[in-house]
């Protein structure tokens, strides 16, 4: 499923480029920087907007501020390159302008983004360990497919959970095993399935500590049979209960006839007072 | 400078990369001599070093880069080095006199939520500046910034995303537009992987910082005490983790050593060769 929805999008800004017209928001990573491995065919095709050297306006004369993200800013920023097709935006990263604008104005701006005709698509990274869980959520639940990626067993993959939520409402849901070559091309791996296997295999397996003794800890068939059929003495079972209270024939019975020097009256020991 | 380091990251003062960011960090521990370390190592490769000393005073970081041999009051009469001493400058915003001049780089002791904005332009005046140079004064190689340590400005009161927002703003300025080095220390007090909200808000600002940190860095060296616990021979364990390096394969590598750290250096090795043990 990763390999659709990235052929499906027929971009990446870390991953493959292929087609269309992509342009990047950078706010992370410096121009150089993302260029840097990626083939001179593909950097034509982008528009790298460096919102990196000054997104707060500290210099004085910035390129492209993190106030400027607003749905007006941002359809004039991709309309620059007068195409008639709609672009596809990739904004790196997310986090940078979750820590200066509030989750909700960020969700609306996304989201009007959606439902205007400028942009195509809008591909996001978002740093999951920098927010909180609920700010996380919310950018989260807007998106139409989400890819979470976690390191891998090995060291060079990586797992990748994929949501999809289709305009019918179904919700996929997928993970697979990823690796990014030199060239930035995804090669999907097996799927991680099998790997739980083998965290239980590992548990069955914990050495039996009966074994390589000079002694026999262990009991044969009839042995265990005869253990099994043991009552323990103080354990009250119910047949013990039922034969102490209705004593069967057979049992011991006591005869008492009561004897004068039981009867020792506390308060008259020598029985001798007329009351 | 350790050279037993210097192999660990294959540089020497000779050759080393430009533009990148490294980033050291501890963990209930103490990572400063890394500091010093990286200190002597660009003195001695013929920076220009710009210091922000928040944590010590100058008589300190002197008195050890003595011990590594390197000279930080020639250095500094030389130009070669600028050093900000943050804990005069601070006596100097909280107790104005009347001759003092004062600078306004520490303003946001003032004012926190004003930011690191004014600090940003003492660091940009020092990087940029050192174009401006008179005739016969000596050439000095790409500019670095060194800073010790960044959760002093948490503990003075500035916001998270205020030091988040400096350091990116250090970076493109020392990293990418003049291709220096940038080094800078944090360090953490809480355990990791806490979730507990009774934390006090001191242990999860330093933790958010440091993974906004660890984002924008090249190169983050992690300092821990053992997770066995003390030993005398050996002073804790060292993680070194590459990211984004330029022209390799875009995946992380990462590297365990333990450390002793002797009164002229330190030593670095790997895990379980230490000459204690073999």
């Amino acid at each position: 499923m990763l390999s659709e929805l990235l052929q499906g999008i027929e971009s990446g800004g870390f991953l493959i480029i292929r087609g269309k017209l992509i342009h990047i928001l950078c706010f992370d990573v410096s121009e150089e920087e993302l260029k840097d491995g990626l083939k001179p065919s593909d950097t034509q095709r982008l528009h790298i907007h460096n919102a990196y050297s000054d997104p707060l306006g500290w210099t004085g004369h910035p390129n492209f501020t993190v106030q400027q993200f607003s749905l007006e800013d941002l359809t004039n920023l991709v309309k620059q390159t007068s195409q008639p097709k709609p672009a596809v935006l990739v904004i790196d990263s997310l986090s940078w302008i979750l820590r200066h604008k509030t989750p909700p104005a960020v969700c609306q701006t996304l989201q009007q983004l959606r439902k205007g005709g400028a942009v195509r698509a809008v591909i996001g990274l978002l740093h999951t360990d920098m927010h909180q869980r609920g700010t996380v959520g919310s950018v989260c639940h807007l998106a139409t497919s989400l890819i979470s990626v976690a390191p891998g067993v090995k060291g060079k993959e990586a797992v990748a959970r994929v949501t999809k939520r289709s305009k019918s409402g179904k919700v996929m849901q997928d993970e697979e095993i990823f690796c990014i070559a030199e060239d930035f091309t995804v090669t999907i791996l097996s799927k991680p399935s099998h790997a739980e296997h083998k965290t239980n295999s590992t548990e069955e397996e914990q050495t039996d500590p009966t074994a390589n003794l000079t002694f026999n800890l262990r009991l044969s068939d009839s042995e265990l049979e005869a253990k099994q059929k043991l009552t323990l003495p103080f354990v009250f079972s119910k047949e013990k209960k039922t034969a102490l209270l209705h004593p069967g024939p057979g049992s011991g019975r006591i005869l008492y006839e009561p004897d004068a020097n039981d009867d020792y009256d506390q308060e008259d020991p020598d029985d001798d007072l007329d009351v | 400078m350790f050279t037993e380091l210097n192999s660990i990251l294959n540089t020497s003062p000779d050759s080393y990369t430009r533009g990148e960011f490294i980033l050291v960090s501890d963990r209930q521990s103490d990572a400063s001599f890394l500091i010093h370390h990286f200190l002597s190592f660009y003195l001695r490769a013929r920076c220009k070093v710009c210091f922000l000393g928040l944590a010590q005073s100058f008589c300190h970081y002197s008195a050890v880069s003595q011990r590594l041999g390197v000279s930080l009051t020639q250095a500094k009469e030389k130009g070669q080095l600028v050093f900000f001493e943050g804990l005069k400058e601070c006596l100097s915003v909280l107790t104005p006199k009347e001759n003092n001049v004062e600078s306004e780089a520490m303003n946001f002791l003032r004012d926190p939520p004003v930011g690191l904005r004014s600090l940003y332009e003492f660091v940009r005046s020092s990087v940029i500046g050192s174009d401006n140079m008179e005739e016969g004064a000596e050439q000095w190689g790409p500019s670095v910034l060194l800073v010790d340590d960044l959760s002093v400005l948490l503990s003075l009161g500035v916001d998270v995303g205020a030091v988040l927002d400096f350091s990116h703003y250090c970076r493109a300025l020392v990293c990418s537009q003049v291709q220096g080095n940038m080094v800078m220390l944090v360090r953490c007090n809480g355990e990791e992987d806490d979730d507990d909200d009774d934390d006090d808000d001191g242990d999860i600002g330093s933790d958010v910082l440091l993974k906004g940190l660890t984002h924008q860095c090249n190169l983050n060296l992690h300092v821990q005490g053992l997770p066995t616990g003390y030993c005398k021979d050996i002073h804790g364990q060292m993680e070194v983790c590459w990211k984004r390096r330029q022209g390799d394969a875009p995946h992380m590598q990462k590297n365990l050593f333990q450390y002793k750290v002797y009164d002229k250096g330190a030593s670095f090795f790997a895990r379980g060769t230490s000459s204690a043990v073999l």
